[in-house]
């Protein structure tokens, strides 16, 4: 393309930097569609070699850490083993214990934003997005079952309820430092409401519920009903000033 | 190792639980114990070596080490790529009754050093076998890797001359050999000349990686053959879509922060190389239970001193990929660690939690800190409470109250102290 003088000269040349870049960037689009294809084609034949030769894979331990390599650039959990008749009636067999695995990975993972309580069915949920090409649905069941065989590792992993929903909590009493928080809440006042600490620090009130009658439990707390508005006050008189306690003491209905 | 030994063979370096450093894709194949290493003959006596005694012998991809039992603090290791020959023990009536006996045949340079490169002579190192392993296996595993040469590979891939992805902006004419030469630069075509010429080699590139994509699945041998490449590949996908800084994840699922975040952790600790009952036989729980603590650094640190035993089943597991351990075999791998020399410990709560604890960090830190609190003028007047102690330290207030009430089980406070947290006690119930 001739470069021609004067004004026209210039604007062909606006005009022909234009096209190029419009061109790169077709050219760039192109290029990462062609790579999320590329992606996707891998991860599902990742995933199906993970769960077709698993054994073989093992078997050969230069090609397992190569395997494992390539699972874990690309994304894909290599942990894929099918229920299997006998491994459902009797609870053996690698899957619960994969899916053992996997669900404490996903409260890891959610616990900064839940503090360690997950809602059993939003657990099931996140599990089924990691196991796409597993043909067997999760159940509740099998959730409960995998989770009953992590008892042996010490008592911190609970499932409880609360009302028609079961809750799982990962994070064992000890380690837990929500506590911490209300009680740095119950020092202004020497008292917390559930809405208060649900608006400051920002949980969802079933992580408050549970923070509040395990401190409770505990002997840290105490509850107060008997306030003229009906809202449920939980005092702690190990916060706060002494005078705060004693007044607190003298209000508390017995 | 020192000394004469120490000329000889390689060094090796450990970690802080004794287990042997290995490179970057070495993985181990076999483990065998109670392994005596003799070098043969007159060079023995030139040197004046006394035989190396009762080590575990590993064999991986790569070297051959040796480890000294029971502490595992010194090792050495020989290079595969330096052996020549290997003699598998003589089947005779008197062989019954001995130990077994494997000859390898090494490569050693001038200054006398077992090497690959630069020998001219030879020597026979020998494998004195004492523990009651399987020498059949171990001799197939020797003989498989000797013949697949890992490190060679190792040394082709380096300069990156993998044929799958050539670089996009790169001179090369596509469909060259992987090993560029000048010659093809001056065969230069027209037809690949400016823009059109641009489009048509990224078009040629991306139909030969689809290529080599579909073929490395066609079938599980195929993959194995292809397994280096592809990871490159997956590196490179990897850093162009779901890496790099946040924004950029073109992926169309929505992946939580914290999420990537782990899978990107995981991916720089994963252990390539896990001890199984198959590589490791009857060492398996010794050899777990080192590798463990090896493991167990980095999450305590992250997670503040102390680990819960779920959370630390969970990251153990995620690391070895598909090798996972049973509960009880990591319950049983921590309490073996009482009689290694390893710098944690596991601890139970009365609650029934267990949780793996750094040794540093252990309950007398926390008492002296203790200590120190409850002198201080206000504590002195109304003692402490669970919640003080709690958030003097940043741990959980049960934590606190379990530390106050143990302090005052083993009396570690003085009388006047121990009246305060009597009357803090009263408080806290």
């Amino acid at each position: 393309m001739r470069r021609r003088p004067g004004i026209s000269g210039l604007q062909t040349a606006a005009a022909t930097r234009d096209q190029y870049r419009s061109l790169g960037e077709n050219v760039a689009k192109i290029r990462t569609d062609l790579m999320m294809e590329q992606l996707s084609i891998f991860r599902s034949q990742l995933e199906e070699f993970a769960r077709k030769h698993k054994n073989d894979i093992r078997k050969s331990p230069a090609f397992r850490a190569q395997f494992h390599s390539m699972c874990a650039k690309i994304g894909v959990d290599p942990l894929a083993s099918n229920k299997g008749f006998w491994a459902e009636l009797l609870g053996i067999g690698d899957f619960y214990y994969e899916l053992g695995v996997q669900i404490v990975n996903v409260c890891l993972s959610t616990r900064p934003h839940n503090g360690g309580l997950i809602d059993l069915e939003e657990l099931r949920g996140l599990l089924s997005k990691q196991r796409r090409s597993s043909r067997d649905p999760i159940t509740d069941d099998d959730c409960l079952r995998a989770i009953s065989k992590l008892k042996a590792l010490g008592s911190g992993f609970e499932v409880f309820s609360v009302g028609n929903r079961k809750l799982v909590r990962s994070v064992p009493t000890e380690l837990n430092k929500d506590h911490n928080q209300i009680l740095e809440i119950a020092q202004a006042r020497g008292y917390v409401t559930s809405e208060e600490v649900q608006v400051s620090l920002m949980w969802h009130s079933g992580r408050v519920i549970d923070t509040l009658e395990t401190l409770m439990k505990e002997g840290l707390a105490m509850v107060d009903d008997g306030h003229p508005d009906g809202i449920r006050r939980f005092w702690f008189p190990c916060v706060g000033s002494t005078s705060g306690a004693v007044e607190a003491g003298s209000e508390l209905s017995s | 190792m020192e000394g004469a030994w120490g000329r000889i063979l390689h060094p090796l370096q450990l970690t802080d639980s004794g287990r042997p450093q290995l490179f970057p894709g070495e993985v181990e194949c076999q483990l065998l114990d109670g392994i005596d290493l003799e070098l043969e003959g007159q060079q023995q006596q030139q040197q004046q070596l006394q035989p190396l005694r009762s080590g575990v012998l590993t064999l991986t991809t790569h070297r051959l080490l040796w480890v000294d039992e029971p502490h595992q603090r010194s090792g050495a290791s020989v290079p595969l790529a330096a052996v020549c020959r290997v003699y598998p023990p003589k089947k005779s009536i008197k062989a019954i009754f001995a130990s077994p006996r494997i000859r390898i045949q090494v490569w050693y340079a001038s200054d006398g050093r077992i090497s690959a490169v630069g020998a001219d002579r030879s020597v026979v190192l020998t494998l004195v076998c004492r523990g009651q392993a399987n020498i059949d296996s171990f001799l197939g595993r020797l003989e498989q890797v000797l013949q697949s040469k890992a490190w060679e590979t190792d040394k082709a891939s380096a300069p990156g001359s993998s044929s799958v992805i050539l670089p996009p902006n790169s001179s090369r004419l596509p469909g060259a050999a992987a090993s560029n030469s000048h010659a093809s630069h001056s065969k230069w075509n027209p037809a690949m000349a400016g823009v059109s010429g641009i489009l048509r080699k990224e078009q040629e590139q991306w139909e030969e990686a689809d290529k080599n994509l579909q073929d490395a699945f066609h079938d599980l041998n195929a993959l194995m053959a292809k397994a280096k490449d592809m990871v490159v590949l997956a590196e490179k996908i990897r850093s162009k879509l779901l890496g790099g800084s946040g924004g950029q994840s073109m992926v169309d699922e929505e992946e939580p922060g914290s999420k990537q975040e782990m899978q990107d952790w995981l991916l720089s600790v994963g252990i390539t190389s896990p001890v199984t009952k198959e590589s490791a036989g009857a060492l398996y729980h010794q050899q777990l239970s080192r590798q463990l603590a090896d493991f167990v650094k980095v999450p305590l640190q992250r997670s503040g001193g102390m680990l819960a035993m779920v959370d630390a089943y969970c990251l153990f597991n995620r690391a070895r990929g598909t090798e996972l351990i049973s509960p009880e075999d990591l319950l049983q791998a921590c309490s073996i660690w009482e009689k290694l020399d390893v710098p944690f410990r596991m601890r139970k709560f009365d609650s029934g939690v267990l949780v793996i604890q750094s040794k540093e960090d252990s309950d007398g830190q926390v008492f002296a800190k203790l200590v120190i609190l409850i002198k201080t003028p206000e504590a002195l007047k109304v003692g402490i409470s669970a919640s003080d102690a709690a958030r003097a330290f940043g741990m959980a207030p049960a934590l606190a109250k379990e530390y106050l009430l143990t302090a005052e089980n083993q009396g570690m406070m003085e009388q006047m102290v121990f009246v305060s947290l009597q009357t803090c006690l009263k408080i806290l119930w």
